[in-house]
């Protein structure tokens, strides 16, 4: 009997530590989201936190959302949104501005001092850092075959065309969407910003648009021009492409194709009201925020941190090629013999931020592109202000 | 005997408390004649119930009262009280030195507001249905009192649920749910028409507010480009449904017609080459047309590598071509539904019709306009008109295909395919306009609605009902 009471009395006991136990150490949720090809990165990040991390008690759930939709998705339903997201850095002001996102007090020095200094800009705003810098990746460079093109021809997009002609190839870029075909405005110095109000500011209907718009119709008129998807670029590159712009996301598809041939650089330049200028890039960077709404904020903090450090980054590269932010990690050897990433960098010269771009843009911008492409005959300076009027609301 | 049965039934029912509608006293007359507990009822659910012995229906009224006046204190007024500016509070920040980041002070949602406001008044309408019944019971139960008849017990009560009130039995779920999952919404929907709910004024960190008709003017007078755009597609829209329509309609009957003609042989096998695009999902060939008819796409490289083109067809890019382009593949989408619905129709037609057309010598055309045609519009009409609103809402075919595209440069944010349910999605999803997108969905449907009863009370299905011939 005597026994029994013991028995039952350290039972006892031991449920009562265990609650008390799981009542000290409580439960860590956090929802992350990331693009679907990053997921597994992801996945194994999130596993290595845990373990660096074995005091808290962890329930990390992953879910798909690329880097593209997380403002849509987020405006969704805010409080149901991942504690901790990718987004493009374009979205930086509509989500700020929305009360989306944290900004970072903790740390800020030595992220500031492990990220190259444009990808902290590309995710600060009115001097407070908003997010933590994952990849310099959102860019666009021209990639080429070598047994068409020489150094030399890619210099220019004349010469370019010319040589394409010759072979009867193509070249291939996406005119007809908004971040591409800003490459010509943005080279004859349009500009691109955001005024005091928040409004969009753009000029791309002065004299140096104009400029820029004959050129985009004489390369629309070209016989070896050719517009369409990624579909279209990745399919036919090798074959009836022999040069087009693209970024990093296809390096590894159009590296296979073109085998031993495949080269990259940065864009060529191109006949500007007579004169050679060198098309610019949107240069963007995938930024990873916290959510304002967020139940666990120093947690969340301490995640975003940990996925976008210099090991983190080298294993988006190891795996993903997406180009580091992270000095460190960029100075890496293979990231600098890395074709795909080294014309990115050497764009970069030419580079624009795409942070000061407002989601009002891209639309105006593909519907003149695509009048361009489908070789329209009206009046360009007319064409250029109907975009202009429709950009700046 | 008989008589004597009937009298004893009558006796019944003249003592019985009057219990269907045709002899419900009306609700003053319940007040007025119910005594002090029936007054006191309207005050403290169930009080007359409780006090004439019926306990557990009277608790069930108090705590349906009592826990409606929770939900309004604890939930409903928190959000009510700020249904006029909904919100003030925005958020804001507090940094907090101890931890080192910024603590959240939140701020108001006006969504939130705006929808759980839009519940709670609708809750208001159980509330008066249980108000009512708490007289009524109680009236019920005092002239049951005065009559000297026994109150029915609780469990009878619920019994009558199973027989003499089974209908409200059945109809309560769904009456629910319908509240719940589709009035509600819209309600709430419909409310944002009258608000600034766009890219500018998210939640958490902005809010929103009332603004009227401001929506619907800039629209139709004040905002060019909205003008602008609303009028091009809905233009669009109605030449779209029309085509859409009358194409299907028109083919998928002489299709039918074909099939059906005599001497034609295998007919099963045609008709199960027509229905075999049926099985495959819509979408997917919609998908699947959309990247054959591209600019690189299989048709216009098959072309060009035969030498008959140079440049790519636009035949998904270019505005006018693009516009036929939906129409037809739309066809080839929609014949296979029509033929197999008009094969049946087409049977039924009485064979005599055509055999004296015959005899008179009227041509195969001359017999399709006056006998088949009249016949299947009669019979077809109001399936026409659902068609025909279908099509002003088939966002399928045109976001599938064309995205709405190509984009025009005279509309904001839309092409020249766009149908106005496609712009409203496009104005949701990319660019956050709620209030816009609300206010173009109240118009589809006041056009679509008007439209629908108009033509339907034309149809000869409806005029001559009495007249099937």
């Amino acid at each position: 009997m005597k026994n029994l009471r013991k028995i039952v009395s350290v039972v006892l006991a031991c449920v009562l530590m265990m609650s008390a136990v799981s009542a000290l150490a409580d439960k860590v949720t956090l929802k992350v989201w990331g693009s679907n090809d990053d997921q597994k990165v992801l996945g194994e990040l999130i596993e290595e936190f845990k373990a660096a991390n074995p005091d808290t008690e962890w329930d990390i759930s992953l879910g798909v959302v690329g880097e593209p939709d997380a403002r849509a998705r987020y405006q969704e339903d805010p409080a149901a949104a991942a504690d901790v997201f990718a987004f493009a850095n374009d979205q930086l002001i509509d989500l700020v501005n929305s009360g989306a996102l944290r900004r970072i007090t903790l740390n800020l020095d030595q992220i500031a001092a492990a990220n190259t200094a444009g990808s902290i800009e590309s995710a600060t705003l009115d001097g407070t850092l908003y997010g933590y810098p994952k990849s310099a990746d959102n860019g666009y460079f021209m990639y080429y075959d070598k047994s068409v093109f020489t150094e030399e021809d890619v210099k220019t997009l004349d010469g370019m065309l010319k040589k394409a002609n010759e072979a009867g190839k193509k070249v291939f870029m996406d005119l007809s969407n908004g971040w591409y075909i800003a490459s010509f405005f943005l080279g004859a110095g349009g500009q691109l910003t955001v005024d005091e109000n928040g409004k969009q500011v753009c000029d791309f209907n002065n004299a140096n648009g104009l400029a820029a718009a004959e050129a985009i119709k004489a390369f629309a008129a070209d016989p070896a021009f050719l517009t369409g998807d990624d579909s279209v670029l990745v399919g036919m590159f090798g074959t009836t492409i022999a040069a087009g712009v693209s970024g990093t996301w296809n390096a590894t598809v159009i590296a296979e194709k073109l085998g031993e041939n495949y080269a990259a650089c940065a864009l060529p330049t191109f006949t500007c009201g007579g004169e050679q200028v060198p098309m610019a890039s949107f240069i963007g960077t995938k930024v990873v925020g916290v959510n304002s709404q967020t139940a666990a904020p120093l947690q969340a903090f301490q995640l975003a941190e940990f996925i976008t450090n210099e090991a983190a980054q080298v294993k988006f590269f190891e795996q993903r090629e997406l180009g580091p932010t992270n000095i460190a990690a960029a100075s890496n050897p293979a990231v600098l013999e890395n074709i795909a990433l080294a014309a990115l960098s050497a764009q970069g010269v030419n580079g624009v931020s795409q942070k000061l771009v407002l989601g009002g843009y891209w639309t105006p911008a593909e519907a003149f592109g695509l009048a361009m492409e489908n070789k329209s005959t009206e009046d360009l300076q007319s064409l250029l202000d109907k975009m202009v009027a429709q950009i700046v609301e | 005997m008989s008589a004597n049965i009937n009298t004893s039934a009558q006796g019944k029912r003249a003592r019985k408390i009057p219990h269907t509608d045709e002899h419900r006293p009306k609700f003053i007359h319940q007040l007025a004649n119910g005594g002090a507990e029936t007054w006191l009822s309207a005050i403290i659910f169930g009080f007359g119930s409780f006090v004439n012995g019926q306990i557990i229906k009277g608790l069930l009224y108090l705590a349906s009262e009592v826990g409606f006046i929770l939900f309004y204190l604890t939930f409903g007024w928190g959000y009510v009280k700020d249904l006029l500016t909904l919100g003030t509070v925005q958020q804001g920040w507090v940094f907090n030195e101890a931890i080192g980041i910024d603590e959240l002070a939140a701020g108001q949602n006006s969504m939130l507001i705006l929808l759980y406001s839009v519940l709670t008044i609708a809750t208001l309408v159980p509330l008066f249905m249980i108000w009512r019944n708490s007289v009524k019971s109680s009236y019920l139960a005092h002239e049951r009192k005065l009559a000297g008849i026994k109150q029915p017990t609780f469990l009878k009560d619920v019994k009558t649920l199973l027989d003499l009130r089974y209908h409200m039995t059945l109809m309560s779920l769904p009456l629910i749910t319908l509240t719940l999952f589709t009035a509600l919404p819209i309600i709430f929907m419909v409310a944002i028409a009258f608000t600034n709910f766009d890219a500018t004024h998210q939640p958490p960190g902005k809010l929103f507010t009332w603004v009227g008709l401001t929506n619907f003017r800039n629209i139709f007078f004040d905002n060019p480009k909205y003008k602008n755009s609303f009028g091009g597609i809905l233009t669009w829209t109605f030449i779209w449904a029309i085509f859409a329509t009358v194409t299907n309609y028109l083919l998928g009957m002489i299709l039918a017609l074909m099939i059906n003609k005599q001497g034609i042989k295998l007919k099963k096998l045609w008709r199960t080459c027509f229905v075999i695009t049926i099985a495959v999902p819509q979408f997917v060939s919609l998908m699947l047309v959309s990247r054959m008819f591209a600019d690189t796409g299989i048709v216009n490289e098959t072309l060009k590598n035969w030498n008959w083109i140079k440049d790519p067809i636009k035949f998904l890019t270019d505005p006018t071509l693009a516009r036929i382009m939906v129409v037809i593949i739309n066809m080839w989408v929609g014949v296979p539904y029509t033929m197999l619905m008009t094969t049946g129709i087409l049977m039924n037609i009485p064979a005599d019709l055509y055999e004296s057309a015959n005899i008179d010598g009227a041509t195969a055309y001359r017999q399709f306009v006056s006998i088949t045609l009249p016949y299947m519009l009669f019979v077809t009409g109001p399936y026409l008109i659902t068609t025909f609103v279908g099509n002003i809402n088939n966002f399928n075919v045109i976001y599938l295909l064309t995205s709405g595209g190509p984009l025009n440069q005279n509309y904001y944010q839309a092409g020249d395919t766009d149908l106005l349910v496609t712009w409203l999605y496009k104005l949701t999803v990319d660019r956050s306009d709620y209030n816009l997108a609300s206010a173009i969905g109240i118009i589809i449907f006041v056009i679509v609605a008007a439209f629908s009863l108009l033509a339907y009370n034309f149809t000869g299905s409806v005029k001559k009902e009495d007249q099937f011939s």
